[in-house]
């Protein structure tokens, strides 16, 4: 087999794949645009003959969407803002040392990240109501998921912490700066693709979290989009073309900055930045 | 001359290991001293602890009269060149070079006054807004050093600043660096494991081995009078030729190469029956028709630079002859071996110490 026939065939596999896992955002968009009948009609339709674009400013009224969106955006800068300040320095701290306690440290980290929220959220639950924190549920939605989401944070970030050569901190304390001010003006820049890129994928898993906000939010006008999308949702629901306006216009943002961004999150990720 | 850096008592563990042994080591102000050894010697550690970059375990350093054992590295008025330069990457050369200046909070105008001055000392003013990446090896050699003298440090310390240059250049750097050293009057402490450049850069040599200073003095009084083995056979190149041999009656001392037993005349007074070892340099060994040197040794092989040419010969253990010129000798041939008694170096056989 040549390199050429090979090399088409593969790309053919990985646009066939790319296309069977992006059906459903396809099918978001088109079922949203659908009429009433078109959307029950078989066979179904796989373009819709007369778009409805007027569903989406309807349901974003309707809704009240903008609340929503805008509790979606509190949350997730509130969980990104507390996770890059104590993760950048809790990583620094990993990367740097090298003793049993730091490996120990490390390994709780990991940890963390292997038990799933659904499991988590009972007992914080009952922590939360004991010390009160329940009464500012947002703000407990933050803590749950800073506390979820930080040691994605804290491995990625000591990544690129580690491809930072300790000899230009040496460099720096040498040339008559204190570790404070070395870690501010040489370690900080070169480390700040990776964190920034780190943020950007913790800012859009908070943007999409349920289950912390599902449980630990009762009223409505504090819900992000995620839990007010679910309450779209109903043993008897129909209106799958609104349910489906509402998840395009909340993922719509998301989507949009990982285009823009893709290049530079994926060289954030993979390579080491200061070259 | 006064005492710029004073080593007294040093000792350094990592847990359980000794990396530097009780090290006394004073520095006289403006000179410019090597410390030189295999790697893991503790000559980098010994470094790294004047700067402040590890802390010693035992012992006081001082600098200019003052303790700074227990004072941080930015306290310490050092500047250093590391061997991969450490050179900020996300700052231009001329913001390299003023970082110190701007941590002590120099004003801007004359930092790029300070920048442009040295920057012209060095030949790097065409290249003061360019990145290091966009910098050869030997401009990065450049900013390295420009960094540290750009602040008029109280010594400048080296860690093999010139291991990643190809050879031309560490040759040219060499000299370049001594003049500078000069130019400067300047205390410098110059790590290597190339003893080379500790001959030929420095005024004091110290020869270190885990963690103990073997030896220190004048470069060529180390070379004239090793006081060990380790040093002899370190210092100079090729490494020193050592035969085993037996104090006999009369001043003299049985060689053994293999096959029969050669009597030598040494210089030294040693106990008869005792086991010393005879250094002679490769390079104080002239090749003579047979018979006619002190001893005669079969050729093993030779190879030629064209301006000098290497002598194996083949007796256990071989003896290596250096001899300046082209030699028309080939394998097999046998060759006398001639030197003076003053190129004979008595070592201990079990001390390995000079006798």
């Amino acid at each position: 087999m040549s390199e050429t026939y090979r090399n088409r065939l593969l790309l053919v596999i990985a646009l066939l794949l790319a296309a069977i896992y992006l059906f459903p955002l396809y099918w978001m968009y088109i079922t949203a645009l659908k009429t009433g009948s078109e959307m029950f009609a078989t066979p179904p339709s796989f373009w819709p003959d007369d778009p409805q674009w007027s569903i989406f400013p309807f349901v974003f009224q309707l809704k009240g969407m903008g609340r929503f969106l805008w509790n979606s955006v509190v949350i997730a800068s509130g969980s990104v803002a507390l996770i890059a300040v104590l993760g950048t320095g809790a990583a620094y701290v990993l990367a740097r040392y090298r003793n049993v306690w730091v490996d120990v440290g490390l390994f709780l980290v990991l940890m963390l990240q292997v038990l799933p929220a659904s499991l988590m959220i009972t007992p914080i639950f009952v922590l939360f109501t004991l010390t009160g924190i329940l009464d500012y549920p947002r703000t407990a939605v933050i803590l749950a998921i800073a506390a979820k989401s930080m040691p994605f944070f804290i491995v990625l970030v000591r990544a690129t912490f580690m491809s930072v050569p300790m000899e230009l901190e040496e460099a720096a304390l040498v040339d008559g700066n204190s570790r404070v001010g070395a870690f501010w003006s040489i370690v900080l820049p070169l480390a700040r693709n990776g964190i920034l890129v780190s943020a950007i994928l913790i800012f859009m898993q908070a943007f999409g979290e349920f289950v912390y906000s599902k449980s630990l939010i009762q009223e409505i006008e504090l819900q992000p989009s995620s839990v007010g999308l679910n309450a779209f949702m109903g043993p008897n629901t129909n209106e799958w073309n609104r349910i489906m306006a509402f998840a395009s216009i909340y993922v719509t943002p998301i989507l949009a900055t990982f285009v823009l961004l893709q290049r530079r999150i994926v060289s954030g990720l993979t390579s080491g930045a200061l070259k | 001359m006064t005492t710029q850096i004073e080593f007294s008592g040093v000792n350094k563990h990592y847990g359980a290991y000794h990396a530097l042994k009780d090290i006394n080591l004073s520095i006289d102000k403006g000179s410019f001293v090597a410390l030189v050894g295999p790697s893991g010697c503790g000559k980098s550690t010994l470094l790294r602890s004047l700067a402040g970059l590890e802390k010693i375990t035992g012992g006081d350093i001082s600098i200019a009269g003052e303790v700074v054992t227990m004072l941080p590295p930015r306290k310490r008025d050092v500047a250093m060149v590391f061997q991969s330069y450490a050179l900020y990457p996300h700052m231009t050369v001329e913001e390299n070079l003023t970082y110190s200046l701007r941590v002590h909070g120099v004003s801007k105008a004359e930092r790029k006054k300070a920048a442009a001055e040295v920057a012209a000392t060095t030949g790097l003013s065409e290249l003061l807004h360019r990145y290091p990446r966009e910098l050869s090896g030997g401009q990065r050699q450049r900013v390295a050093m420009s960094r540290a003298i750009i602040r008029n440090p109280k010594a400048f310390l080296f860690d093999e600043p010139l291991s990643n240059l190809d050879a031309a250049l560490r040759v040219h750097m060499r000299k370049e660096i001594r003049a500078l050293h000069d130019r400067l009057g300047a205390t410098s402490v110059y790590v290597t494991h190339d003893q080379i450049e500790a001959m030929t850069m420095a005024d004091h040599v110290v020869v270190l081995r885990a963690g103990i200073i073997e030896q220190q003095g004048r470069p060529l009084d180390l070379y004239d009078k090793p006081a060990n083995k380790f040093v002899a056979g370190f210092i100079g190149s090729p490494a020193m030729n050592f035969l085993p041999a037996t104090v006999a009656d009369g001043g003299a001392a049985m060689i053994d190469l293999g096959n029969r037993p050669i009597r030598l005349t040494i210089p030294v007074a040693a106990p008869i029956g005792a086991n010393v070892l005879i250094g002679i340099r490769p390079e104080h060994i002239t090749l003579t028709a047979p018979g006619e040197g002190r001893f005669d040794a079969p050729v093993a092989f030779t190879e030629s630079t064209g301006s000098t040419t290497f002598v194996s010969t083949a007796t256990t253990p071989e003896l290596m002859v250096v001899e300046t010129g082209r030699r028309m000798v080939t394998n097999g041939d046998l060759v006398g071996l001639a030197f003076a008694d003053a190129a004979i170096h008595v070592f201990d056989g079990t001390t390995e110490k000079r006798l």
